[in-house]
C-alpha cells in the first residue's frame, strides 16, 4: 500500500520570508499518517509560521508541500510559481484541521453553529446530519451541556475545546495545534491537553506547536526544537531532552521553560 | 399693549356712537352726555348704571337708544376684561334685533377674544395637516426606497474597495470619491436637469431615488468597509481554515459580526437622510419641505413649518428608537 511508505505531509525546502527576515530557513519535514509531532523553540523561531504555511495561511517563497503525495498549494505558470486556485486551496484546508492560539470561535454562533458551521457550509451537508455531527464531536470533547450558549459565556478552556471541536467536524486527516494553550489560564490547561490527548490516542496525525512541555513528553513520537526559521534538533522525548545535555541552545530554553 | 389699543378702539367707537345717538329724544341726549362725563371721570359703573336705565323699545317705539346704550355698556365690558358680560349685553340686543350688524359683529369679535392662543395655532395645524401629511408620506417613500438601496451598494462598494483586484477596488475608490465629494444637490441637479441633454428623461421620484441612492451608497460603502476591517483578522483565518472560500467567510463569519458595529453609524446616517431628502423638493418634488414651503408662501404663516419641524423630529425620533432596538439585538451574543 502507498499510503504505508509516503507520508502524509512531506515538506521539501520550505522558505518564509518577511522583508528582510527569513522566518522559515529551508526546512525538509517528513510526518507519517498517524504521528504527534511537536515543535517547540523560542518566539520568533518560525514554529507558527512553519504550522501556518502547511494550510496555506502563508504564502511560502520557495519549496514545496505535498499532502498524500499530492503537490499542493502552488502551479508553475510561465516558469513562476502562483497560489493555486482558491478552491483547490480551500479544498486542502478543508482536510487540515486547525487550531489557533485565541481560538478565533465565531461569536455570532452558538457553541453548536460553529461546530456545525464547517459541515453546513463547506460540505454542504444537510443542517440535520450536520447538527448530529456536532452533537456527537461536542460530546467527546465534554461540552454537550453547551451547545446552545453563545462563545462570549465559556472560560478560555471551554473555548478552546470547541475550536477544536469546530476543527474535528471536518473529519481533517491531519491536525495543526498553534500554541493551543497559550493564551490560557494555567489552571486550564489541562482540560485541553486531556482534549488532545484523547484525539492523540485515537490515532489522529497531529504538529502542535507549543511551549508546554507536557505535550512533547507525554504525546510526541517526536520533538524539533527549532530556533531562528532551522530545526536545530529533532527526535523522540527521550533524544531530545538527553541531547539537550550537550547542547546549550536547547539546554537554555529548556532551562527557561522549567 | 393689546389693552391698550383696545381701550382707544372703545373711546373711538364711543365718540361714533355718540354722534349717533345724539339723534335720538333730549331725555336720551342727557343721559348719554352723562354717562360720557362719568366715563372721562373714571365711573365705569356708575357709566352702566345709566345705560341699564335705557329700557327696552315697545314695538312701535325707535330701537337707536336703546341699540346704542346696550353696545356703549358692552363696550365698557369689553375694556374691563369682562368679557361675559359683554357677550350678553350683545346677546340682549341680537334677541330683539338679529339683524343688527354692530351687534353681530361686536359678538363675533368677542367670540374671537375669547379664544387663547392655541386655538388659532390649532386651527392652523388642522388646515395644514393634510397638505403635510401627504409631503410627509412622499418624504418617508423616498426615506425607504433610499433604505433599500443604499446598504446594497454600500455592501457592493465595501467590498469592491476591499478587493485586492486593482480595477475594481480603483472604480469604487472613484465611485466613493466623487459621491462623497460633490454637494448632494449638484447630483440631484445634474440627474434630473443634466441628464435629459443625454437623452435619458426621468421621473422626479426616480431621479431623487438615484441620486439619494448614490449619494448614501458612498457614505455607507465607507461605513460597512470600515467596520469589515474591524472585525479580528483571525475570524478570517477561522473560516479559511476549516475550508471556507472567501465569499463563504464573508457571509457567514464577517459580514453577520458586522451588524451591531454598523448600527450608530447607519442610523445617523438614516436620520440625515430623513432631513436630505428635503433637497429634492428642488426637482419638483412635492414631500413634505416643499409642502410646508407652499403653505408658508400660501398663507405666510409660521405654523406650516414649525409643524414641518415637528413631523421630521417624530420622524427621527422613531427612526433613532428603532436603530437602538436593533443595535442591542444585532449584538445579543456579546451578552454574557
Amino acid at each position: 500500500m502507498s499510503t504505508v511508505s509516503q507520508p502524509l505531509l512531506k515538506l521539501e525546502n520550505i522558505t518564509k520570508r518577511f522583508k528582510n527576515l527569513t522566518a522559515v530557513n529551508s526546512v525538509n519535514l517528513d510526518v507519517a499518517a498517524g504521528e504527534k509531532l511537536v515543535i517547540i523553540g523560542p518566539s520568533g523561531s518560525g514554529k507558527s509560521t512553519l504550522l501556518r504555511s502547511i494550510n496555506l495561511l502563508e504564502e511560502i517563497e520557495e519549496g514545496t508541500i505535498r499532502f498524500e503525495g499530492r503537490e499542493v498549494g502552488y502551479v508553475m505558470r510561465n516558469g513562476k510559481r502562483h497560489p493555486d486556485r482558491p478552491q483547490a486551496i480551500s479544498a486542502l484546508r478543508a482536510e487540515i484541521g486547525m487550531v489557533f492560539q485565541h481560538f478565533h470561535l465565531f461569536p455570532h454562533m452558538t457553541v453548536l453553529g460553529n461546530v456545525m458551521e464547517g459541515p453546513l457550509t463547506v460540505q454542504h451537508k444537510p443542517a440535520d446530519e450536520a447538527r448530529s455531527i456536532a452533537v456527537e464531536i461536542l460530546a467527546k470533547v465534554g461540552l454537550s451541556d453547551k451547545r446552545d450558549v453563545f462563545p462570549a459565556t465559556l472560560s478560555g478552556g471551554q473555548k478552546q475545546r470547541v475550536a477544536i471541536a469546530r476543527a474535528l467536524a471536518m473529519q481533517p486527516k491531519l491536525m495543526l495545534f498553534d500554541e493551543p494553550t497559550s493564551a490560557l489560564d494555567p489552571e486550564l490547561v489541562g482540560e485541553v491537553f486531556d482534549t488532545i490527548h484523547t484525539l492523540a490516542d485515537e490515532g489522529m496525525t497531529m504538529i502542535i506547536v507549543t511551549h508546554h512541555m507536557g505535550f512533547a513528553r507525554e504525546l510526541a513520537d517526536r520533538v524539533i526544537f527549532m530556533e531562528s526559521g532551522n530545526f536545530l534538533a529533532q527526535g523522540t522525548p527521550e533524544e531530545l531532552f538527553s541531547s539537550a545535555q550537550d547542547n546549550d541552545r536547547i539546554r537554555g530554553f529548556l532551562n527557561r521553560l522549567l | 399693549m393689546k389693552y391698550l389699543i383696545s381701550r382707544a378702539f372703545v373711546a373711538l367707537l364711543f365718540l361714533w356712537t355718540m354722534t349717533g345717538s345724539c339723534l335720538g329724544a333730549e331725555d336720551y341726549e342727557q343721559l348719554f352726555r352723562q354717562t360720557s362725563d362719568l366715563m372721562a371721570q373714571g365711573d365705569l359703573d356708575g357709566a352702566l348704571a345709566l345705560l341699564k336705565q335705557v329700557p327696552a323699545p315697545k314695538a312701535d317705539e325707535e330701537a337707536g337708544p336703546f341699540v346704542s346704550s346696550r353696545m356703549q355698556a358692552a363696550r365698557i365690558y369689553a375694556s374691563q376684561k369682562a368679557s361675559d358680560k359683554a357677550m350678553t349685553t350683545c346677546q340682549e340686543v341680537l334677541k330683539l334685533f338679529p339683524d343688527n350688524n354692530e351687534a353681530r359683529n361686536f359678538a363675533a369679535a368677542l367670540k374671537d377674544l375669547q379664544k387663547p392662543g392655541w386655538h388659532t395655532a390649532l386651527s392652523d395645524t388642522v388646515r395644514f395637516l393634510p397638505a403635510l401629511a401627504k409631503g410627509a408620506l412622499m418624504t418617508l417613500l423616498l426615506v425607504f426606497c433610499t433604505m433599500l438601496v443604499s446598504p446594497l451598494g454600500g455592501l457592493l462598494v465595501a467590498l469592491g474597495r476591499i478587493s485586492t483586484i486593482k480595477p475594481i477596488s480603483g472604480f469604487c475608490w472613484f465611485i466613493i470619491w466623487f459621491f462623497r465629494g460633490t454637494p448632494l444637490l449638484l447630483q440631484l441637479f445634474f440627474i434630473y436637469y443634466g441628464l435629459p441633454s443625454l437623452g435619458i428623461t426621468l421621473k422626479p421620484l426616480t431621479a431623487a431615488v438615484i441620486g439619494l441612492g448614490l449619494n448614501y451608497s458612498a457614505y455607507l460603502g465607507e461605513i460597512i468597509r470600515g467596520a469589515i476591517q474591524s472585525i479580528d483578522h483571525g475570524q478570517m483565518e477561522a473560516a479559511k481554515a476549516i475550508g471556507m472560500s472567501y465569499s463563504q467567510a464573508m457571509r457567514r463569519v464577517i459580514i453577520p459580526q458586522t451588524y451591531k458595529r454598523l448600527m450608530p453609524p447607519v442610523g445617523n446616517e438614516f436620520i440625515a437622510l430623513i432631513k436630505d431628502t428635503a433637497l429634492v423638493s428642488t426637482i419638483a418634488m412635492v414631500e413634505l419641505m416643499r409642502a410646508a414651503d407652499q403653505l408658508f408662501n400660501t398663507y405666510f404663516n409660521i405654523t406650516a413649518l414649525a409643524l414641518a419641524a415637528v413631523i421630521y423630529l417624530v420622524l427621527t425620533t422613531i427612526f433613532t428608537f428603532i436603530f437602538e432596538k436593533i443595535e442591542y439585538r444585532a449584538g445579543i451574543y456579546e451578552h454574557r
